[in-house]
């Protein structure tokens, strides 16, 4: 509290409407000297003045009984209640809708929340969604994938990379005009070094390669503004690469950072070229992204053009759900990420919209483990997957923002094939197949086989949204035909830990969200994710869908790829590998008169292109 | 008096160590450790001999007496190591975090004091007997209210329906308000029984009798001879209670996004950041046994019959 001031504070959102645009965020909405108030004969006429002010911000109940309490007052009740006054004063005006602001203006602050705090900002790293909406939004890429068609276009380079026929060598030309936020030059140079970093790693620093650029030999600056960039192996997947958020290009002095470094409390020192730069961090708290006055060079294909519309994005880190939900529903905040699908009635009734972004990659589902004694049989792991009702599953608790899934990709991936013939819901099958396999109802309800209990584990995929109580409706459908789920207890590391041991985990539910063909090469092949666990004892257990996943990652021509990624979804399906859930969306919570937010192509947020409308 | 003092120093040095060393072995020999619980996340997509390169590199992969030697000589002199999850050196974390929790947590404990003393005056030298009454059954109703509910329930309430104090976007000031609400309140209750039931029991003393019958006031004799005799159980238990303080602060923190050691606390605990845990546990140990090495000195300030013992 100010001495000898009553001053009053405002929501973000309020204060955009109250204030000019540029004023820095902790000021005070109104201020009265209060010397005006305490010396002045006619006091209760200067309050009384300053009452409607306040009625528009504020619940009129409130200044209905502030309005009486000052007529009642002497000067001298004044001086002596002005403390008392002044607190409630400051109080009061904290409420107010977001239907109280003035008029609509270019420019202001958006007010995002936040589930957890970023852990690092070095890019190959940023897959971790609080992690990206920074570098989504402070560092450009060569090329921009379209969200919506998943084309590539040019950004930083100016047209798609030159590729040779084997898809070893890309070269792209890349612009002369474009500077990084502390002044330096973005050139050929830098660019190479961001991908030799990125592409290699470095040990000595900890900083990992990039899981997005596979095969990657070396970079060449050719001249001041073409690069190339050669791999030992063909990689067709690199110009997406060259697009996600794992490439985001950083300044030359950011590229000698540590692991340290990039951590958290350094975001002030992450320089990109993107169209918002790190103002300010309080350390896991809050961090504020400001628009860089001479941006002007966002992708052709882009609706916008220039700066960013907004000034600034305060993002604020508020772990528990319902303070999230409760925060957007009164107008404090204006867009909100993860919004769990039982909360989502709520916040549509209060006039917020509930946006779904589909992270087109591979679905949300368990997967087996192929090698392990139980499930090394086909018709056990039919069975599993014929005893599962996922509509059920969905419509007990998710909502629509979670579409059902009919193959290993999600219908907007690259390369979807539809499998959906083979995850129908048939419980009497399932027990035939369990029958066929084997497997006798035991004392219990359990099915047993030559004494051995038809028990299997299943991990709780932690940043999954509602990982344990989908498994909880999945372990009673699946008791039905008896079978015993178990879902493993423990936290996050050791979750990670036991779930590599097939022992201990025998399904192991997981996505993963990257918008290329080699996704689901990602996430299955033995070298990569493994969450099959194909070939945890040293041999792989199936090495033809090894040599088909290693098809889609390395054959040069587009259309073949698509072909090789049909055929690896088809072999998952047909060989009831994986039990598909849904098609993972991330779900935001807007505000209405935020305009034009959007996301990358799986699902992180941009602030480029929003407005605020009143 | 100093060799007393030299004393108990001596003791919270063995219990620093002891509370490092279980600790760390605890942390230990759980599955799983902070390089798993980040590298291995499926987010980042590396392979099982990534993790273990990048365990290696970090020094992870030595025996596990190497390590807790390189922890504790490192405690020892200062350097209290880097956190496994961010790399951000974990004396600089402090540094950031705790003002943010010593105002937490210093303005819930007046808030809590004034409340216990609210509630026990009223309850015992209160005018009404209903009021006493009611005042009475406070204590076991503040004592089992959960402080994450509390919590949640007040900024409902308090912010989101009434607008009263905004959650985003508050002032330094405002941060306080609710937080130390809700931790005061499971703090108040304990101390408020305490209060009560021993300014009930010297109130039932001959003495108490013999200075009402010369006339003392109500007021007088709550002042000048029952409170005095009666703060000595309160004095211990306020000492005891810092722990809830800390318990307290990692549920607020948490729910109210604030930084300070108890967010970091809940980080660190779902992250297994072992040199964070390690400099959280040293810390409030540290804290508790000052706090209560300070209350004991208190006791003869406040009775003139303890002074002697004290001094032997």
């Amino acid at each position: 509290m100010n001495a000898g001031r009553i001053v009053i504070w405002g929501t973000p959102s309020q204060r955009k409407g109250c204030r000019p645009a540029s004023q820095s965020f902790d000021e005070p909405v109104l201020v009265i000297p209060l010397n005006i108030i305490t010396q002045d004969a006619n006091a209760h006429t200067q309050m009384a003045v300053s009452m409607p002010v306040l009625h528009i911000a504020s619940q009129s109940f409130w200044v209905e009984r502030m309005n009486q309490y000052v007529h009642r007052m002497s000067p001298s009740h004044l001086r002596l209640g002005v403390p008392v006054l002044a607190a409630s004063l400051a109080l009061v005006a904290c409420g107010g809708n977001a239907d109280t602001e003035g008029e609509p203006e270019s420019g202001g602050t958006l007010t995002y929340l936040e589930h957890q705090p970023y852990d690092t900002l070095y890019p190959p790293a940023a897959g971790f969604y609080p992690n990206g909406a920074v570098i989504n939004n402070i560092a450009d890429r060569l090329l921009w994938q379209d969200p919506e068609t998943l084309e590539l276009h040019p950004w930083i380079a100016t047209d798609l990379p030159e590729v040779n026929d084997d898809a070893t060598e890309f070269t792209f030309t890349i612009r002369d005009d474009v500077t990084y936020s502390d002044g330096t030059e973005l050139t050929a140079e830098n660019v190479v070094k961001n991908f030799d970093l990125y592409g290699q790693g470095d040990s000595d620093r900890t900083l990992s390669v990039s899981e997005a650029i596979n095969n990657y030999d070396y970079g060449e600056v050719i001249d001041e503004t073409t690069v190339r960039f050669h791999f030992t192996e063909p990689a067709p997947g690199f110009a997406q690469a060259a697009s996600t958020i794992n490439s985001g290009l950083l300044s030359d002095e950011t590229l000698d950072h540590t692991q340290e470094d990039f951590g958290p409390g350094n975001a002030t020192t992450i320089i990109g070229s993107g169209p918002f730069v790190v103002a300010e961090e309080e350390l896991g708290t809050e961090y504020t992204l400001e628009a860089r006055e001479d941006y002007d060079w966002a992708p052709e294909e882009h609706d916008h053009q220039g700066p960013a519309q907004i000034d600034a994005v305060q993002v604020i880190v508020t772990p528990e759900d319902s303070v999230r939900i409760g925060s957007l529903v009164s107008g404090q905040a204006d867009v909100a990420r993860q919004i769990e699908a039982q909360d989502e009635e709520q916040l549509e009734n209060s006039g917020a919209s509930i946006e779904a972004y589909g992270t087109k990659s591979v679905n949300n589902g368990f997967n087996f483990r192929i090698g392990h004694p139980i499930l090394e049989d086909l018709e056990t792991r039919q069975a599993i997957i014929h005893a599962v009702d996922r509509e059920a599953v969905l419509e007990n608790l998710f909502t629509d923002s979670y579409p059902l899934a009919t193959s290993p990709l999600a219908s907007d991936a690259l390369g979807y094939s539809d499998q959906s013939e083979h995850y129908e819901y048939d419980p009497d099958r399932a027990i035939e197949l369990l029958e066929e396999a084997g497997w006798e109802e035991g004392p219990d309800g359990i099915r047993e086989r030559d004494g051995e209990r038809l028990q299997l584990t299943v991990n709780e995929a932690h940043p999954q949204p509602r990982s344990a109580e989908l498994v909880t409706v999945v372990a009673q459908q699946l008791r039905e035909v008896g079978i015993e789920l178990e879902l493993l207890s423990g936290d996050r590391a050791q979750q990670n830990e036991e779930a590599q041991d097939p022992e201990l985990v025998q399904i192991f539910h997981s996505m993963v969200g990257r918008a290329d063909y080699d996704v689901i090469k990602s996430q299955y092949h033995s070298e990569n994710r493994n969450v099959l666990l194909n070939g945890y004892d040293e041999d792989v257990t199936d090495p033809e869908l090894e040599s088909l996943l290693e098809d889609i990652a390395s054959l040069p021509n587009e259309a073949d790829r698509v072909v090789a990624s049909e055929q690896a979804q088809q072999y998952l399906a047909e060989n009831a590998y994986v039990l598909p859930f849904f098609e993972e969306p991330q779900v935001y919570g807007v505000q209405p008169h935020v305009l034009g937010f959007e996301t990358e192509s799986v699902a992180r947020p941009s602030f480029y292109g929003v407005s605020l409308d009143d | 008096m100093w060799s007393y003092v030299l004393r108990r120093l001596g003791q919270a040095l063995l219990v620093l160590l002891v509370a490092f060393t279980a600790t760390f072995f605890l942390l230990h020999y759980l599955p799983g450790d902070a390089v798993i619980a980040r590298y291995g996340s499926p987010q980042l997509g590396l392979s099982s001999a990534e993790v273990a390169e990048i365990r290696a590199s970090m020094g992870a992969d030595q025996p596990v007496w190497t390590q807790f030697w390189l922890a504790l000589t490192g405690f020892l002199t200062g350097n209290l190591g880097y956190s496994a999850q961010t790399g951000a050196s974990v004396s600089s974390m402090l540094t950031t975090a705790l003002p943010e929790t010593a105002a937490l947590t210093l303005t819930s404990f007046l808030l809590a004091v004034v409340l216990a003393f609210t509630i026990a005056f009223t309850s015992t030298f209160g005018r009404f007997a209903w009021l006493r009454r009611v005042m009475r059954a406070l204590p076991p109703l503040f004592i089992s209210i959960p402080v994450f509910w509390l919590a949640i329930v007040l900024i409902q309430i308090f912010s989101f329906q009434l607008g009263l104090v905004p959650v985003i976007g508050a002032s330094d000031l405002q941060a306080l308000v609710l937080p130390s609400l809700a931790i005061s309140v499971p703090i108040a209750a304990p101390l408020a029984q305490i209060l009560v039931s021993s300014i009930d029991e010297v109130r039932s003393q001959p003495f108490v009798s013999v200075v009402r019958a010369k006339g003392a006031s109500t007021n007088w004799l709550l002042w000048r001879n029952v409170l005095g005799n009666a703060l000595l159980p309160a004095l211990t238990i306020a000492g005891l209670l810092f722990g809830e303080l800390i318990a307290g602060a990692v549920v607020t923190e948490t729910i109210f996004g604030r930084s300070g050691i108890g967010r970091m606390t809940e980080q660190a605990v779902a992250n297994r950041d072992m040199p964070v845990l390690q400099a959280i546990v040293v810390l409030s140990a540290a804290t508790f046994v000052l706090i209560n090495l300070i209350v004991d000195l208190l006791y003869p300030v406040l009775d003139p019959r303890l002074r002697k013992k004290v001094r032997v």
